[in-house]
This record gives structure tokens, sequence and C-alpha cells, in this order.
């Protein structure tokens, strides 16, 4: 066997060979004497869900193609052109659990699939949401087991929707039912989680350096405590030392990841808020994407703005109306064209995010190749709070086989939870059923055809 | 060891209450008994004790047949359990037989006497954990002590797992995270206390709760305010820093209560630097731009300052309604803000900074020497770091310092120094001191060469320690240290002298809003949220209100070393003008906290802890009392008898089996019904009761549900009364109880450890001594310091 250097992006391989086949992972595909993680072999590792809110104009939404593939774009997906080939759109989802129609539970039951317990008190009651599930299986590999971003700079407190406790509207992650996620929407707050100060190259390298040098001396002072000690206690520090070593490694991990991540050389902490909405949400999918560089996290939810919200997004689209009055349209023609132009907003900013990713390498593919992004909406109809034919859309790579360019239509309403259940499965998160699903949704990630 | 075992307090002149001498006589009576039963502890534990605790049927896994009831002392652990029970009454059921009044006291006497007595010959100290890391409370104390820098720990550590109910007892563990954040955390505080400039400029958001009303002053701020906050803020170097803000947006993103102009005001340190005016949206409801440009730089001195952002009090704000209005207003559907309020704060900065400036942490640092000029040498840079660093580390390790100790420190300074100059040295030496486990840990170490089990003083400088982590929860200052070093802590009246410095100085404030909140479960307030609809007033402004009460008073009984007594039976609280609205009593007015008396009053609703509405609060469901919870909460922490835990798979009181229109009383009467349950919850359930005229957040009630309280209730004596003040008096009948009770609590918190059956001689002790003072809370401070248990150790 001829032992080279140079492998071969799985894709161009099989474009090479113009066939519609899945084919086993070969060892030619894989570089020689390069660690497998790093290379376009690299399965999908990611999620990232995008929660837009109160629905939007359907027939604006719905984009053609009959046949399977992905037809003309719609006005409100145009935005998309760019990455069309890594977008699959699918038609007539559904969310019965969210059901007697409601703005809160649009938002509760969107990553829960389920019922939100009908209470305004601290007794409310939901269920963990998929991207908790993957946390708690597949986040340990990283800093942060996932991370929670929004828009809302505040919390609303009190009365919310209909007699629902303000966590359901608020929050769309939930580690456990009783535990809603609160989530960030200060981009400052959210960079240092991440990356601490950050600073350039040189100076995140320099830091590292000086904790492990402060490591070293707790190590040393550590032992010096070792006197004149009894068995337990020698233990005690035993178990200091291992503490230490531990973060050492971490900081060793963390020094490697600096020369081997390809994080931008310069790290610069944002200060404050954007002023504007547009800024400030390409700035929260632009942490998104640092974060998934670093891999400092591999799964996150981001709500582009509350049920509810009554943003104008007047500098972005023209349209003065606030958000949530305009969503109930009442089939006026023309609010119906103002509103789906708030709705193609919201597209277009997650047409920026893939972009980004598709313009990040990583390995022999991009950050786009190793995730899976969910983008849509737990309403339907706005003007009447449904909750069927739903806006969805799944984004990601080839090297999770997901299959781009497509649009599927359901004849029947089908559960969002089927496609929750779907994703999750391609992480590597196993479940029979999650919510109300009734089946898995592989169709997504059939054979890459020719 | 018998020199070790030489009872430190003894020479304490006014505490010459109990030594050998004075029961030597009664031991050899205890001597001559033999033969028949005639032992008073003997015919009890046949007559009334073995029916139910033999080995045959050992209900409750205990039994008491063939020990020796002449000799406890063999056998402590089972006695002292017999001795408590027997004390508080608890023992035989109500429903059974009983001893008379005058067998149970000479039991009791006489358990207690024989007990002691073995303890005085044979102190047993127990043995506290060798390593304790200091906690987070601990933690941001040491910083304020050893560099005069107020920070805000909860930012920067994790909380700490509270275990006997505080959360200074299994602090041994170091975790990976929990080092990581102390290694950040040392970083940012010295780079901090220093004021080393850095390359970007940092910034900080505070929040404030959304459930805050903001329709009145909030304490701290001027009069003629509305609402807003007060923010202590440490700027790090004199320069230009950037404020901006952030208003309070309804659910619909409209900034609340926004109907006119409104001006907002920012004060640093009560002077006005900026002004500016609010004005509603226009028929667009674009509320972006409402508060755009509240954001402006202003130059500021390094240091610690206050930082007040509020709004200018507009004098129409009176509102008209038929109906009370609510107090609380920060809901739009049920009781909107009427004005607009504070949501955050971001300071950002320093730009265009102009050096560290004059701050209170680098005086503490560099004293007031002359700072070194620009061409002192490498030697006497050095000298000067070592001037520098060597009381810091004293103070930081708690300890006169080694050359051992400045070695690595000094390193540390040498390599930053070269690197970046004299000041980024010190900040290096300083982080290095900073994340020394000398300084993270607290260490008692066995005295070298000692056998296993063996008893002996702690060393003068861990006492120091122990003494300064319980009255302050921080270190020892230069004074203590020194007083150490001398050797004045060994002598009874120097010690004592100490003690009381220490509590007269204002850091023994740890021992209320420390030691107190967790007795209490003050803490818990912070998490507290009735239901909103049947407690529609409740906000943060009464939450923190209520969490003031408690604490004002509790300190006033340690600053006028009151008797501990008084926490149950005061005639007097303190209380401004939101709570004084929430209790109903009038005439008191403004957001400041002051003295209320009720002397005289003898149906007076206010008073002691039992009726604070805090403690009321806290042990009450979010949509109605818990008069089992109350009931728990007063026999753990003041009758110091807590029931034994629920067993497994018990179903909680489901509200659905009984009508929820019954009042409570008759849904628990139920439940009780079942005798599994009953056999606790008779005695929980009616000292609960007896709380009934409070409801769920502490308001006085007569009535509930249109059916008159009852509030008759009762203790586990077999003794039967109506509401608070009959329970006061009830659990004052025997003020030592409640002594021994907060004793016991206290003894836990100062020594970091459970308190086990062994300390029980070392709790009577402190209580009997503080008896003869009227348990003023000095005596029972003074009595845990100079105990067996706070003295001594043991080895393994």
């Amino acid at each position: 066997m001829i032992i080279t250097k140079k492998a071969l992006p799985r894709r161009t391989f099989l474009r090479g060979m113009g066939a519609s086949l899945a084919l086993p992972l070969l060892d030619a595909m894989i570089p020689a004497a390069t660690a497998a993680s790093a290379t376009a072999a690299l399965p999908v590792k990611r999620l990232g869900y995008i929660f837009m809110p109160m629905g939007c104009d359907i027939g604006r939404w719905t984009p053609g193609g009959t046949d399977g593939k992905l037809g003309e774009l719609s006005p409100i997906l145009k935005s998309l052109e760019s990455v069309k080939s890594h977008v699959t759109a699918i038609t007539n989802l559904e969310l019965r659990t969210a059901y007697p129609g409601s703005h809160a539970t649009s938002n509760a039951a969107f990553l829960s699939a389920a019922k939100a317990k009908h209470t305004e008190s601290s007794d409310y009651y939901l269920g963990t949401t998929a991207d908790q599930i993957a946390a708690q299986q597949i986040g340990h590999a990283t800093q942060l087991p996932s991370l929670e971003l929004s828009m809302d700079m505040l919390q609303t407190t009190g009365q919310c929707d209909n007699g629902y406790a303000c966590v359901y509207q608020n929050n769309l992650s939930w580690s456990s039912p009783t535990t809603p996620l609160p989530s960030e929407a200060h981009p400052r707050i959210v960079f240092e989680r991440l990356f601490g100060e950050g600073g350039s190259l040189a100076e995140r390298r320099a830091a590292l350096r000086k904790r492990a040098s402060l490591l070293d001396w707790i190590t040393e002072d550590i032992a010096s405590l070792r006197r004149n000690l009894g068995p337990a206690d020698r233990a005690k520090v035993a178990e200091y030392l291992d503490t230490v070593r531990e973060v050492e490694r971490r900081i060793q991990k963390a020094e490697a990841d600096v020369a081997k991540n390809n994080l931008p050389a310069d790290l610069d902490r944002p200060l404050g808020v954007p002023a504007s909405y547009a800024d400030h949400a390409r700035l929260m999918f632009d942490l998104q994407v640092l974060a998934m560089q670093g891999d400092i996290t591999r799964i996150t939810t981001f709500q582009l703005a509350r049920e509810t919200s009554n943003r104008t997004y007047v500098a972005e689209t023209g349209v003065a109306d606030p958000h949530h009055p305009l969503s109930h349209h009442g089939n006026d023609p023309e609010k119906v064209a103002r509103m789906a132009k708030i709705n193609a907003f919201h597209v277009s900013l997650f047409a920026y995010f893939l972009e980004r990713l598709k313009a990040t390498p990583e390995g022999n593919g991009t950050l786009l190749d190793h995730s899976l992004l969910l983008y849509g909406s737990g309403i339907g109809n706005p003007n009447v709070h449904d909750h069927t034919n739903l806006p969805v859309l799944v984004a990601g790579g080839a090297a999770g086989g997901m299959k781009g360019g497509r649009h599927i239509r359901y004849k029947e309403p089908t559960p969002l939870a089927n496609l929750h259940l779907s994703l999750l499965d391609k992480v590597g998160v196993k479940l029979d059923r999650f919510g109300d699903s009734s089946g898995k949704m592989d169709e997504i990630f059939q054979p890459l055809s020719v | 060891m018998p020199q070790l075992a030489v009872i430190p307090w003894i020479g304490l002149s006014r505490f010459v209450v109990l030594g050998g001498v004075a029961w030597g006589g009664m031991s050899a009576v205890f001597a001559q008994n033999s033969g028949a039963v005639t032992h008073p502890t003997e015919k009890l534990i046949q007559g009334f004790c073995l029916d139910c605790h033999d080995d045959g049927i050992r209900k409750g896994k205990f039994s008491l047949e063939g020990l020796d009831a002449r000799n406890p002392a063999t056998n402590p652990a089972i006695w002292e359990k017999v001795l408590r029970k027997l004390d508080h009454r608890q023992m035989p059921p109500i429903a059974d037989e009983r001893p008379d009044a005058e067998t149970y006291k000479r039991v009791v006497a006489e358990l207690e006497r024989s007990l002691d007595l073995a303890a005085t010959a044979a102190p047993n100290p127990g043995r506290t954990d060798t390593f304790r890391r200091l906690n987070r409370t601990e933690y941001q104390n040491a910083v304020r002590d050893l560099l005069a820098l107020e920070i805000d720990a909860t930012t920067l550590l994790p909380n700490d797992e509270p275990s006997h109910g505080f959360d200074n007892v299994t602090v041994g563990n170091l975790s990976p995270t929990l080092l990581d954040r102390y290694v950040s955390a040392a970083q940012k505080i010295a780079r901090l206390a220093i004021g080393t400039p850095r390359k970007v400029p940092g910034g900080d958001t505070f929040r404030v709760r959304a459930d805050l009303t903001q329709e009145d002053r909030i304490a701290g701020l001027p009069p003629g305010t509305r609402g807003g906050t007060l923010i202590p803020y440490v700027f790090p170097q004199d320069g230009d820093y950037e404020i901006q803000i952030r208003l309070q947006r309804d659910r619909n993103e409209q900034v609340e209560g926004l109907r006119k102009p409104h001006e907002v005001e920012v004060l640093i340190d009560r002077e006005r630097v900026g002004l500016f005016m609010v004005k509603p949206t226009g028929s667009d409801k674009n509320a972006e731009g409402v508060d755009a440009h509240l954001k402006f730089r202003v130059p500021v001195k390094a240091g610690a300052r206050d930082v007040g952002v509020t709004f200018i009090k507009n004098p129409s704000a009176l509102i008209e309604t038929e109906r009370l209005p609510f107090l609380a207003r920060f809901n739009m559907h049920r009781h909107p803000r009427t004005a607009p309020a504070l949501f955050q704060v971001t300071i950002t900065g320093p730009f265009d900074a102009k050096g560290p400036g004059e701050s209170e942490s680098r005086r503490a640092i560099f004293g007031d020497a002359k700072p070194l000029v620009e061409t002192a040498t490498v030697a006497e840079q050095d000298a000067r770091a070592r001037e520098i660093l060597t009381p810091l580390i004293r103070r930081a390790y708690r300890r006169p310092v080694t050359e051992d100790d400045l070695r690595k420190p000094l390193q540390f300074f040498r390599e930053a120094r070269d690197e970046n100059g004299f000041e980024a040295g010190i900040e290096g030496a300083l982080t290095a001191i900073l994340v020394s486990p000398r300084f993270l840990i607290r260490v008692e170490e066995d005295p070298v060469g000692l056998a296993a089990g063996s008893v002996y003083r702690v060393s003068d400088l861990e006492l120091a320690s122990r003494m300064a982590f319980f009255i302050w929860s921080s270190l020892p200052d230069d004074e203590l240290i020194a007083a150490a070093v001398r050797g004045d802590l060994r002598q009874p009246k120097l010690l004592e002298a100490q003690v009381r410095r220490m509590l007269a100085d204002g850091r023994s404030g740890s021992l209320v809003t420390n030691f107190a909140s967790q007795w209490l479960y003050l803490r818990k307030l912070e998490a507290a949220t009735p239901d909103l609809r049947l407690f529609p007033d409740f906000d943060d402004n009464l939450r923190q209100a209520l969490r003031q009460e408690t604490e004002l008073f509790f300190e006033s009984i340690l600053r006028e070393d009151r008797s501990v007594t008084d926490l149950l039976s005061a005639d007097y609280t303190f209380l401004n003008e939101r709570l004084a609205k929430h209790y109903g009593i009038p005439h008191i007015y403004g957001p400041r906290f002051r003295r209320v008396s009720f002397a005289g009053e003898p149906d007076r609703p206010r008073g002691g802890l039992l009726r604070h509405g805090s403690i009321l609060t806290v042990t009450s469901y979010a949509t109605r009392t818990s008069p089992t919870i109350r009931g728990h909460w007063v026999l753990e922490n003041i009758v110091g008898e807590p029931p034994p835990p629920p067993p497994p798979d018990i179903p909680t009181l489901e509200d659905n089996t009984v009508s929820s229109f019954l009042p409570m009383r008759a849904r628990l009467a139920a439940h009780r019904a079942n005798p599994v349950c009953a056999s606790c919850h008779d005695v929980i359930d009616p000292v609960g009761f007896s709380l009934e005229n409070f409801d769920a957040v502490g308001r006085w009630r007569s009535a509930e549900g249109g059916q008159p309280v009852d509030a008759s209730g009762g203790l586990a004596d077999g003794s039967t009364f109506v509401g608070v003040a009959a329970l006061e008096r009830a659990l004052l009948q025997r003020p030592e109880h409640f002594a021994g009770a907060l004793t016991e609590k206290l003894l836990i918190y100062a020594l970091g450890r459970g308190v086990e059956p062994f300390d029980a001689p070392a709790i009577r002790q402190i209580v009997r001594r503080a008896s003869a003072e009227d348990f003023r809370f000095s005596a029972l401070i003074l009595g845990i310091v100079t105990s067996t248990p706070f003295q001594m150790r043991k080895t393994p």
C-alpha cells in the first residue's frame, strides 16, 4: 500500500466514481500519519437550533420542488441561494403538544415536543429538550456542554401568555422537566464564558503559560503539606495533587488547541451590545461560529426573538409595525406581505450563519460539513396560533450524510419530534422515542446521488 | 498525655461553676449503689422504656436492654440520646404512661452528672478535618481584609454545598473546576488590586431583579429620586468609563410605564455625572431608540465608588384609585409599572487610562512609603518587594513568615518584573500568594509523635485562625496573630479580651450575614416566589425588607449583647415603610429601617423571630402555609430536637384527596389519620398550627377561607396552647433548651463539623455558664471559644 499524505475528500472521491453509492469509509480516505479527527472523515458532531418566533406567511415560505429536489427558493427563503445545496426544506411538520394553541407553548414545545403544564406558578413542568439530551450525552467532551443564546436582554416576570408561566416563553432549553436554562443575550458575557479574556494568539498562549506556572507552584506547595500526616490526610493530599494534574492536563490541551484549532489570531472581546438588531444578531452568530471553531461547545440554541415580541425591524426591512400585532394580520394581504418581510429578514440571518460556517475550514471540510442545524418556528400560521404546517429547515454538511438541496413534503402531518429524533441519532444519541414522535425521519440522510 | 487534657477555661474567674470537686461527693454516692434496682435511671428504664426498647421489639431500631444504666459513661452515644429524649419529655410518648415530673428531673440530672463527669476526666474534642478550604464567603472576606478590596465572590467562585445546615462543613474537596476558578479569581483580583492596565477595556453588567418595584425611593439613593439601583464598583484605574443604561421592557418590548417624559440621573459617590430625558415612543411604537442615548463617558478616579442610577421623582406620581393600590408594581397585566424602571447598567472602561491612581487596595499593598524611583536598581527593587510582600504573606498565611514562604512569590515577582516592570512583579507575586494552598486551605496538623486517639490542644496560631473564621468568617488580623505568637491566647483573661475585641469589631457582622442567615434559612428568601395570584404584593422590595428585618434584629442582640432568649421574646423589631405596610403597621415612612418598639402591647403581632415575615415565608409553600414545615423548622432550630427524617416512599400530602376548601388543619388531620405518619406528625404539626395566624408571606390573619383561624397547638412535652405568644412562652419555659439548640448550631459553624453525642457535655457546659449570665450572646460565643472541641483536637 502506498502511503501518502494526501487524503481524498470523501465527496470528491464519490463524485469521481460517478456512482450513487453509500460507501464504507475507506482507509485510503484517511491521510496516513494524521489523526482521524482532523480529516473530512470527521463525522457530524454538532447540533445547532435556531428558533424563529411567531411562524410566518407559509405561502411565501414554501419553496418550489415537488420531486424531492429543492426547487425555486420562495421570497422568504431567497437569501439562502448561496447555500442552497446545504439546505433541506421540510413541509408539513406539526407540534401536537403545543395545543391548545398559544405563544408560550410554541416556544416550549419547539425543542421538547412536550406539553407544558398549564400553570403560572413555580410548579411548571415541561420535558428535557432535544439539545439538552444531546448535551448530557456528548457535551462532556467540550469545555461547555451547551450554549443557550437569545436576543432579548430581559426576562419577563409575572404573568405571560394565556396563564402559562413566563419560563415557557423565555427558555428554549430545559435540562430537566423542571429546570429551564436561562439564555444569554449579552455578547460580552457570552464571549467571556467561551474565551475568558481573549486576546491575540500570543497573548492567549502567554496567559496559558502563566496558568501553567501557577499550577506548578500549587503542585510544589501541596507537596509541602505532606509533612506529618496520617494515612487519611495523606490520601487527601494525593487527591489534591490529582486535581492539580487534571487542571494541568486541561491547560495543556488548551495550549495544544491554540496551535491546532483554527480560531482567528485575534480574539477581541466585544464590549457592548450593538445598537442595531441585525448587528447584534450577526455578532451572536459569529460567537457561535467561534465556539464551534474552537470546539468549546457542540450544542447551541438560539432564540431570534421571543414569542409575542413587539420588536420592530424598520431599519432592516422598512416595516414599521411591531412583529406580534402584525402576525395577527387577519388575512389582510398588505399586512401579510409586511410580515413576510420580517420572516425573510430572520431567514437572511440564518443564511449569514450558514455562509460563515461554510467559509470556515475544518479538517478537509468546513464547519458546516460537521454540523446539523435546525431552523424553524413552533407556529405555522400565527394569525390563529396554529401549530401545524410549521416552517422548518435543516442545514448541514455531507460528512453526516445529510443530503442538501432537497424539499421533503409529507402528505400527512408529521411530528417535529421525528426530526429531533433523527438529528440526535446523527450525533450518536440513540433514542427510541422523543416527545410525541412516531418514527424517525432518516429520509434527509439518504445516500448521495449524483 | 495528661498535661494536654487540662481544661483551658478553669481559670476564668467568672465561670467557676463546675469542676471535679463540686461533684466528688455525689460520685461517692453513685459508687455505693449496687444490688437491687434502686438506681433511679435503672428504675426508669425498666419501668418505662424496656416495653418497647428491648432486644425483641427494638422500636425505632433502638434497644436499651442489658445496658449499664449506672455507668452511662461506658456508652455515651446511647445515653446522650436517652438523656435528650427524657430532658425534652419526648419519651415515653405522650399517649403512654409517663414518669412523674420529679423522676424525670432526677434521672436527667443523674445522667448529666455522670456523663459530664466522665467528659471532664477524659475530654473528647472530636476531630476537625485537617484540610479545610476557604469557602466562598470566607474567600471574599479574606480578600477584603488582605487587600482592602471589595469583590463579589459569587461571580468568581461556585456555590459551596451545605452540610449540617452550613456551607463551611464539607470544604475538604477541591475539584478541577474549582481549582481552575480559584486560579482565575486570583489573577483577576491581583490585577484589580494593583490597577494594572489592560490591553482592552473591561466591563461589567449589573441587572436589577425584574420583580423590583421602582415606584419609590430605593434605600441609599438621594431623596427626591425614584427607583433604580446603587452599585458598589471598583474602578481599576483613573480614566474614562462608559456607562450604558437600559430600561425595563414588557413582553411586547415596550418600555414599561413610559407614558410621559422622565429624567434619568447617574451619580458617582452621590455626585451627579449625568442627566438624561427619556420620552415615550411616537406612533411607530418603536421602543428601540427610547434608551439608546443613555450612554456616556465620564472620567473616574480609581478605587471603590458607588454608582447610582435612578429617576428624578415626578411630583405627580400619586395614583388615584378606588381600591387599595398594590404595593408591588412590576407586572404589566395585573399591576403594571406607572413609571419606567431600570433594567441594567453596563460599566465599560477604562478608556484613555491615566494610571492606577490612589485606590484603597494600592494603599493596603504599597503602604504610604514613597514609590520606587524609576532608576532603582534590581537589588533595591528586590528589597522593596520583600518589604511589601512580607506583611501580606503573614496575613494571608495567618502566621509569621519564613524565608521559604518568600522564596516562590519573590521568584514570581522577578519573572514578571523582568518582563513588565516592578508593579507587574508585585502583581505576579500576589497572584502566587492567592493561589497558594497555604492561603486557600486551612491546615490543622497533629503534633509529631502522638499516639492514635490522643487529645491535644491546637496550636496558638491554629486557635487564632479558628477564632477569626468563627467570629469574622475571615483571616485573623495582625493583632490576633501577634497575640497568638505572644502566647496570650493561653491566658483566659487575655483570650476573653480578644474575643470581646473581635465581637466589638464590625467584621463580627458575619455572625449575622453568614451564621444567622444560614441558621434561620434566610438564604432561602432569595428563591422565595409566593404565588403571584394569591400574593400579588410580593416583590423584591419586600423580599429584601424581610431579610433586613431579621438581620437587623439579630444584629441588635449581638451588638447590645442581649440575652439570646430575646430572639424569641423581644417586644421590638425593625421596619421600613414597605415592610410596615405589609405588616399593617401605620406611621412608618421611607425606605430607611428603624427600631420599632411594641413595649406594653400584650397583643403585639411583631417582635421575636417567630413573628418575622422572613422565616414565616421561607417555611411556607408558594400557595399556602405549611404547619409541617414551620413545625419542623421550630423543632430543628429553636427546640434543638428535630424529628427523624421521613421514611422513604412516603407520598407528600395530596391536596386533592381532601377538599381544598377545608382549612389546612383539617387537611393535615386527614393525613395524620395514618398511624405511620402520625408518629412524627403528631409532634411536628401542632407546633406549626400555633403559627397559623400568619399567612404564607407572614401577614397577620384572623380568618382563613372565611373561617376563623384556629391557632391551637402544642409541644412534644404534652403542653398545649393557642397562638404565637403562648408558643414563645412554652419554648422559654426551659430557656436552656433554646440556648442549647443555638449553641449546637454555633458549634457546628465554629468547628466546621457536625455535632456528635460526645460534644453534648461541652454544650451543656457552655449553656450552664451562659445561664449564669442570663444567656447573653457574648457568653455563648466565649463559651464556644473556650470549650473543649474548640480548643482541642484528637488524633485519628
